[in-house]
């Protein structure tokens, strides 16, 4: 691609990168090869973070993630965790009705720990 | 992602189901008071569903089509469908008709595998738009899970989404996504096709360092933004009453919002 190209992609960068073509082109050229292999990692990461977000969601109701997910795979629930953790987090009575639909399929939950909370403590020592 | 589509509008040749349209004249349309987007430089072969279409393509004029600038309003994403629809569709079906019946000896689709493909994908085509439909309702605090090829949306009335480019619809068509097993029967989702789009152009760079290897390649992908207008297969919530959430089994949880 030539310098004009070069130079638009470099918008941002720090220092001579934005500015002499010479570093720019290696600085652009690494930014490519980043958003290449980042437009796989993303995918990755937002699965990680629905997880996250549908594991905090259930363990409100005292199911942890595994179990939840094993539920629902038995009642042959095909929601996938993108809508799972947007239903946990605007529709909270909805999650609540699939939490229970998975607690039903799947006892077992009683090992649940949650984290010990933080009580306050006086200051007295 | 949304936030990054690009939306240059693409008029796209596709087979309609109604062919009856096309031999109507469209009657003199209300200008709109928008500024008309130059789309007749962009009316580009859409490359990957009908290669062969290139050929007749370019010089084929438009013999029913007697308004030209009625394939400017149907690429406007506002709640005005009465202009939209008969301009839009009519401007559509007699895109390549009358060439595609000639040459078209490959990419016929007969109407029984257009429908078999349409539903393995998940959606059902309606048909088009007529001027008369009043499909864009106010709001409803319903929801619906929809799945559309191997995607799913969480949709409501009134919410855009875009999918991968669907086969077989035109602008200003409704689709139906009639959900199946495991899903929640008799359930349906409709929905307008608004556009046809590219999404915005990413760059695919390889490098290997050290070797002299060096491949550029740009990827436009081919969208098509859907407005949803209706969720039929649940109670919907009368504006005065107090209704505990419904509880449904499968794939499908609606929720019936306490009214405020």
């Amino acid at each position: 691609m030539n310098k004009a190209k070069v130079f638009k992609l470099a918008k941002g960068f720090r220092g001579r990168a934005k500015n002499c073509i010479r570093i720019a082109r290696e600085r652009v050229e690494k930014a490519l090869q980043y958003s290449y292999r980042d437009r796989r990692n993303k995918k990755r990461d937002m699965r990680s973070l629905w997880i996250q977000r549908i594991n905090a969601g259930t363990r409100i109701h005292s199911v942890n993630y595994g179990n939840f997910m094993h539920g629902l795979m038995k009642e042959n629930i095909q929601l996938n965790r993108k809508v799972l953790s947007e239903i946990s987090m605007h529709e909270p009575h909805s999650f609540k009705a699939l939490v229970d639909i998975s607690r039903n399929a799947f006892p077992g939950n009683k090992n649940v720990v949650h984290a010990p909370r933080k009580v306050a403590m006086p200051l007295s020592v | 992602m949304a936030n990054r589509r690009c939306l240059q509008a693409l008029t796209r040749q596709a087979t309609s189901l109604s062919s009856s349209v096309r031999h109507l004249n469209t009657p003199p349309l209300l200008s709109a008071p928008f500024p008309l987007k130059p789309l007749l430089d962009a009316r580009q072969v859409s490359p990957s569903l009908e290669p062969n279409r290139c050929a007749l393509w370019p010089p084929r004029a438009r013999p029913f089509c007697s308004n030209r600038t009625s394939d400017d309003e149907d690429e406007d994403e506002d709640e005005d469908e009465d202009e939209d629809g008969e301009g839009g569709e009519v401007m559509e079906e007699s895109d390549c008709e009358t060439g595609k019946s000639s040459s078209r000896s490959k990419w016929e689709y007969t109407a029984e595998e257009r429908e078999a493909e349409a539903a393995a994908i998940g959606y059902t085509l309606l048909g088009p738009l007529e001027r008369s439909d009043r499909v864009f309702n106010p709001y409803e605090p319903v929801f619906a899970v929809v799945q559309i090829g191997s995607h799913q949306f969480k949709v409501s009335n009134g919410d855009c989404i875009f999918t991968e480019r669907l086969k077989f619809c035109d602008i200003n068509d409704k689709t139906q996504t009639i959900v199946g097993r495991p899903t929640v029967p008799d359930a349906a989702v409709h929905a307008v096709v608004e556009e046809h789009a590219l999404d915005a152009k990413v760059i695919i760079f390889k490098k290997k360092r050290r070797k002299n290897y060096r491949r550029t390649k740009g990827h436009r992908q081919e969208l098509t933004k859907l407005r949803i207008t209706d969720i039929q297969g649940i109670e919907k919530p009368e504006k005065t009453d107090n209704e505990k959430p419904v509880k449904s089994a499968v794939k499908k949880s609606e929720k019936v919002a306490v009214a405020a």
